[in-house]
């Protein structure tokens, strides 16, 4: 969330994926920054017992959204 | 001497259990009751200390918080310090938020480490820190306090609250308090202080990103306690041995500084300097890459050579913190494992400015 909240000021476009048991933190982190409406993706947690195959549909699932932040959509 | 606080929320209170049922109403704490900071006691440990209140400790920039000498001073009435505790709050401070600690780490991770104060130099006896028997127990003002005052100030003052920015699983009673000193004055062993490049003479304080202490009983003889102690610090399980690498992806896995502390009569290790001590453990601390495949740490199957081949658990042996402190058994001895990789957090000692 940090990172992807000092890319997004930087001025170029960020869109963070985070599970969503860490949806209090990630919250509090935009709040902190000043950025409550910076766009977030909440995914399943968890995802680091997925293997690469399993990964790679994660990602796939959410690649749509992803554009649409980065785009501007 | 007045003080002047430049950063001060006050509230009011009618005695001293409506003020520590206040201090509850406004989440400050740990869970347990505080002692109240009233203006008049923060000035005290402030005018002690011979600190101006606006003195930056450090900061914390991804959570924007800038530490000064007046919010540790709070925090450390709030645990129950006295003013000639203080000191050892502030260097411990400055050596938490110094970088190479990497705070926002261990402050945060799901690994649930606590930060270990280990206390050197003459000031534990100054102020009655506790070396010896139940170590890392109760009973003792100073320890139980300063260790106290690092959690309230991570707490209160670094946002490194329990759900929402400290993502702790399991965690470990350590995040409570977790200050101890080391014995020196009844060693023949350098202090961990002067290994660390101090003078004996000064007075420190060495930060560490700790999980619990393990605590090892083994056969009183310096082999015997030696071997049980790398068998225990070789498990599976610990962040060092049982998650994947963190900067260093050559090695697979994540290597990580140690604490080890040695209880007992120092007579037992004449043959022993915490040099050869160091040279043995980091030699000796490892698991076999067959191991660490079954434990899905390494990837692939099992193959012919792998339960003889060893990952080194330690970065070097200097990464073994060795402290002489404990009981009276020379059987007990107790290991540390880091929260994370060296590259993730790194002990920090800072020198003690006693006034």
């Amino acid at each position: 969330m940090h990172d992807g909240i000092h890319v997004e000021k930087a001025g170029l476009p960020s869109a963070t994926i985070c599970t969503d048991r860490f949806i209090p933190t990630a919250q509090g982190m935009a709040r902190m920054w000043g950025a409550e409406d910076y766009p977030t993706i909440f995914t399943q947690h968890p995802i680091e017992n997925l293997d690469r195959p399993a990964l790679r549909e994660r990602a796939e699932g959410l690649a749509t959204e992803v554009a649409a932040i980065l785009t501007g959509g | 001497m007045t003080t002047t606080f430049t950063d001060i929320t006050t509230t009011s209170w009618d005695d001293a259990l409506s003020a520590i049922e206040k201090g509850y109403e406004l989440g400050w704490g740990d869970g347990l009751p505080i002692v109240p900071p009233t203006i008049g006691r923060v000035a005290e440990f402030i005018g002690y200390a011979g600190r101006a209140p606006d003195e930056v400790l450090g900061e914390l920039p991804e959570r924007r918080r800038v530490i000064t000498v007046e919010k540790a001073a709070a925090n450390a009435v709030m645990a129950g310090c006295i003013p000639e505790y203080f000191p050892v709050v502030l260097a411990a401070t400055e050596a938490m938020l110094d970088p190479t600690f990497n705070l926002v780490g261990p402050s945060s991770s799901m690994g649930g480490s606590a930060v270990l104060c280990i206390v050197n130099g003459p000031i534990r006896d100054q102020i009655g820190l506790n070396s010896r028997n139940n170590l890392f127990g109760p009973g003792n003002r100073a320890n139980g306090t300063i260790g106290r005052s690092v959690r309230l100030i991570l707490m209160n003052a670094c946002a490194a609250i329990p759900g929402l920015f400290d993502r702790s699983v399991i965690g470990h009673p350590g995040k409570y308090t977790y200050c101890i000193a080391e014995a020196e004055g009844e060693t023949h062993w350098m202090p961990l202080h002067v290994d660390r490049g101090f003078n004996a003479s000064d007075s420190t304080v060495t930060v560490f990103a700790g999980e619990s202490p393990r605590q090892i009983r083994a056969v009183g003889r310096p082999e015997a306690i030696l071997y049980t102690m790398a068998d225990v610090a070789s498990t599976l399980g610990t962040s060092m041995s049982t998650s994947g690498s963190v900067g260093d992806v050559s090695v697979g896995i994540r290597q990580g500084q140690i604490v080890v502390t040695f209880a007992g009569n120092s007579n037992l290790w004449r043959d022993w300097t915490k040099d050869r001590i160091r040279e043995y453990l980091h030699a000796n601390i490892h698991r076999s890459v067959a191991d660490l495949k079954r434990a899905l740490v390494l990837p692939g199957d099992v193959e012919a050579g792998d339960e003889a081949a060893m990952v080194s658990l330690i970065p070097e042996p200097e990464d073994i913190l060795v402290v002489f402190a404990g009981g009276e058994e020379s059987n007990m001895a107790s290991v540390i494992p880091s929260w994370g990789p060296k590259v993730g957090s790194t002990a920090v000692t800072k020198a003690i400015q006693i006034p």
